[in-house]
């Protein structure tokens, strides 16, 4: 009888890596074509509408790419943390945080022009979701309470918090009882590239993105999170303040997770409403996964999964497939290449019994 | 000792790289009976125990399995033989009952009845004067019954072998008695025991033949009936013969680096010295008799609630509030692998890790000057392989330690304290930390916490004796008198 026996890899397996990601992708198709099948679409048809739908024209790219936004800041947020090995799963409520503080600017100066009302957006934005961030990280680090499920928590009481303003306080009075805001005056808005379709919201995922890079390679800061991810002991042995760079992290975590809700509030439906919450905060954290907390590589993950996101509309529509099956890939997408990373470092030996004698 | 033994050693040799972990070892296991492996940290029980258990193949001898030669070349083979580990880290599934445990993997039906495992296991258990309940969940079990977990798991493998690695480092006293009832019972059925520990009392009341190992040789093998103290024992163990000689030539004592008085904490009990500029004091003890918290407490790893420690003038909380990366405090741990270092990180990384504020610009950390200080280095201290990329979990223990010991140099520290500095290193080496150390007192008054005798005579000024959380003496290395009576005072005799 074969024996089959998992072995650690000594050395990394380099270029084979793409091919197990590349099969990974690959399985979860399969899995997903299977689950189209069950629910009685042609699985072919179905993976080929979803692709098409997604990339297949120019409106398509243009909506993954300003759902991708979101997603990309969120993810950039939630990586900073899970380096530190602090599970931060709070972007969903930082971001609906942010949305809030951005929105309260924009509201309270109707009149200001944008080169006060923008910086000032972003700025309550950073501060709403840094402090949602900081109490979870003050939680952990005083009181050794679990971050996962203390941000976890409090998503719902952000959400609230943004359904009761704009069922409330801040509702519309022309909005016929809907819940949402007034629409942000023009100056609250950042707007297009040119003439393009493209919100200048790109232009500060680029900016965040390098700066991200930068921080963590050069800076002091960066070199203290690294060392802290990998060796808590020796981080307090060498005197980094561990404590402290908790908090930091989570605040900066929190302010990215933010600056998403500042531009998705702002750019791309100009108000404060709540369908704003769209799950984009969870999906980070399977994109910050895919991407190995890879700032380059969390835009394409960043960018595939929204283009997922837009593709399953199209399935939607001319195939009936619910809309539930976006999160069925998204989920076996992360499951598939976790468990191909398994044989990134790990050899699978099978040996028959009459080799040992 | 009349009857044959079940395991024979016969010039067991294993070395890593240039470190002998076991020379020459001869040793005979015999059933019905408890042997006792006693040695320091770092003396080469567990590489011996290990080669027993299968994980590894001696280089030159032979292993004598009931009077034929055997190799043992896999876990397997050592579990088919009878062989079965107690590891100091238990391996067991934490959300499984104890009777999932014990069972997992052992049975080849396909279904199981939980009540038949159940009985199965507490009429084993209860034989063994156990208290174990079948139905529990690991998790919830204390260090002692989750040891007894591990034991049952042996016990229904049918080992005949049993090896226990330091089982009572993880027990509360009353555990430790049960233990010992088990084992004794197992005796009693004509298993073999073998039974690693540093601690003496312990191994006095339990076993029947002792083997003492110092530097990875057997240096006595004894009934435990012949041993008159734990003195003796003592002595045996951190010895006294000189392996190599430093020229320790005397020096001024300048101005305190370390003022302790009246330190009290958890394992301590109101301890009192002070160090100076240009002298090492070295604290000698078995380990486990307080040095662990005094040096956490010296180095700020442990807050000091009762006491005052003073260093470079400064009281600790201030001092470590704003510490100063260079001519201030080097602590080089015991634990270079999961303190000192960061496994995952390349050596240019490790070595910023205490050194770091030395390269800082603003808030930038460039590397390309670290990284040229610590080639120089790389090259200075010969460690190998020398290169700046390698991860730090690639080196190996020797190398590691002088990649530690290179960069808490580079600091030209004011203050030293030094955890067991050549543990697990070739002679060679050896020689090289001790002059280092040496020469590093020009500069620095040295703490250091040492388990062998004759490295703290060699190197120290001045002696103190740890035994259970006191410091019972501390004098000077010309104190013939008092050097006599280390191994008394280490056993708690004095």
């Amino acid at each position: 009888m074969p024996l089959i026996r998992v072995v650690k890899r000594q050395e990394p397996l380099g270029w084979g890596s793409c091919l197990v990601l590349a099969a990974a992708i690959g399985l979860s198709l399969l899995l997903s074509g299977i689950v189209l099948y069950i629910g009685g679409t042609s699985p072919i048809e179905g993976i080929v509408v979803l692709f098409k739908g997604a990339f297949g024209n120019r409106y398509a790219l243009e909506d993954a790419i300003i759902k991708a936004t979101p997603i990309f800041l969120c993810s950039l947020g939630v990586a900073l943390a899970f380096k530190l090995q602090v599970w931060n799963i709070g972007a969903e409520g930082q971001f609906a945080l942010g949305a809030v503080g951005a929105t309260w600017v924009a509201l309270s100066l109707p009149e200001s022009p944008s080169y006060v009302v923008l910086p000032l957006m972003i700025i309550m934005a950073a501060v709403a979701g840094g402090l949602w961030g900081l109490i979870p990280a003050v939680l952990r680090q005083k009181l050794k309470t679990n971050e996962i499920i203390v941000t976890l928590m409090m998503n719902y009481i952000a959400i609230l918090i943004l359904d009761y303003l704009v069922y409330g306080i801040w509702k519309d009075p022309a909005s016929f009882g809907f819940p949402m805001t007034p629409e942000f005056s023009e100056a609250a808005i950042v707007g297009k590239i040119g003439s393009t379709n493209y919100s200048w919201g790109l232009v500060h995922c680029l900016v965040l993105g390098v700066s991200f890079w930068v921080f963590l390679k050069y800076s002091r800061l960066g070199y203290e999170i690294k060392a802290s991810g990998d060796n808590v002991r020796a981080a307090k042995y060498a005197g980094i303040p561990y404590d402290r760079l908790v908090m930091l992290v989570m605040v900066l975590s929190g302010a990215l997770a933010a600056w998403a809700g500042f531009l998705e509030a702002s750019s791309t439906i100009n108000r404060l409403q709540p369908s704003i919450m769209a799950g984009y905060g969870y999906t980070a954290i399977v994109v910050a996964w895919l991407a190995r907390l890879n700032p380059f590589y969390i835009g394409v993950a960043s960018f595939m999964l929204a283009g997922l996101r837009v593709g399953v509309e199209g399935l939607q529509l001319d195939l009936q497939v619910p809309a539930a099956f976006g999160g069925i890939i998204e989920g076996l997408l992360l499951l598939t290449v976790l468990a191909g990373g398994l044989f990134t470092s790990y050899r699978i030996v099978v040996t028959r019994k009459a080799h040992e004698h | 000792m009349a009857e044959a033994p079940v395991i024979k050693l016969e010039k067991i040799s294993k070395s890593f790289g240039e470190v002998r972990a076991n020379h020459d070892i001869s040793l005979d296991i015999h059933e019905g009976r408890i042997l006792a492996l006693l040695g320091e940290n770092g003396a080469g029980k567990s590489t011996l125990m290990s080669l027993l258990a299968g994980q590894s193949l001696p280089d030159s001898g032979t292993i004598y399995f009931n009077g034929r030669p055997v190799s043992f070349s896999s876990t397997e083979k050592a579990i088919e033989a009878g062989i079965g580990m107690v590891y100091q880290h238990f391996k067991l599934v934490e959300a499984m009952t104890v009777a999932e445990n014990i069972f997992l993997g052992r049975s080849d039906k396909t279904w199981l009845s939980r009540k038949a495992l159940n009985r199965s296991v507490a009429e084993v258990a209860d034989q063994y004067t156990m208290q174990v309940d079948a139905d529990m969940v690991v998790a919830d079990l204390s260090m002692g019954e989750k040891q007894q977990v591990e034991i049952l798991k042996l016990l229904f493998r049918q080992s005949n072998i049993l090896i226990f690695d330091e089982p009572t480092a993880v027990l509360t006293p009353h555990e430790a008695n049960n233990l010992f009832e088990t084992m004794k019972q197992m005796k009693k059925d004509g298993k073999a025991i073998v039974f690693i520990s540093h601690k003496l009392e312990e191994v006095m009341s339990i076993a029947d033949d002792i083997a003492i190992l110092k530097r990875g040789e057997i240096v006595g093998v004894m009934e435990a009936g012949s041993v008159s103290s734990t003195r003796e024992l003592a002595e045996m163990m951190v010895g006294r013969e000189v392996l190599l000689e430093v020229d320790h030539h005397p020096m001024e004592p300048r101005q305190q680096v370390l003022k302790v008085a009246g330190l009290q904490e958890e394992g301590l009990k109101d301890l009192n010295f002070e160090i100076r500029q240009g002298e090492i004091v070295g604290i000698v003890g078995v380990a486990g008799n307080g040095q662990k918290p005094l040096v956490e407490s010296v180095c700020g790893l442990k807050r000091v609630d009762v006491g005052v420690i003073t260093l470079l003038g400064r009281d600790s909380r201030d001092f470590f509030s704003s510490r100063s990366w260079d001519k201030a405090l080097s602590y080089i741990p015991e634990d270079r692998q999961g303190l000192a270092t960061c496994q995952g990180l390349d050596l240019l990384d490790n070595f910023l890790l205490t050194t770091r504020q030395g390269f800082q610009v603003g808030p930038w950390l460039p590397v390309n000057e670290a990284r040229q200080k610590l080639e120089y280095l790389i090259e200075e201290f010969d460690i190998r392989p020398p290169n700046a990329n390698l991860l730090a979990w690639q080196l190996s223990g020797g190398n590691l330690q002088k990649m530690v010991l290179s960069r808490e140099f580079y600091r030209k520290p004011r203050l030293i304290v030094a955890e067991q500095p050549t543990q697990g290193l070739d002679i060679a080496a050896a020689e090289d930390v001790w002059n280092l150390l040496l020469k590093a007192r020009e500069q620095a008054g040295i703490l250091m916490i040492t388990g062998d005798l004759s490295e703290a005579l060699e190197l120290s000024d001045r002696i103190g004796v740890m035994y259970d959380g006191h410091l019972v003496n501390m004098f000077s290395r010309d104190n013939e008198e008092m050097i006599e009576a280390i191994p008394q005072m280490m056993a708690g005799l004095a």
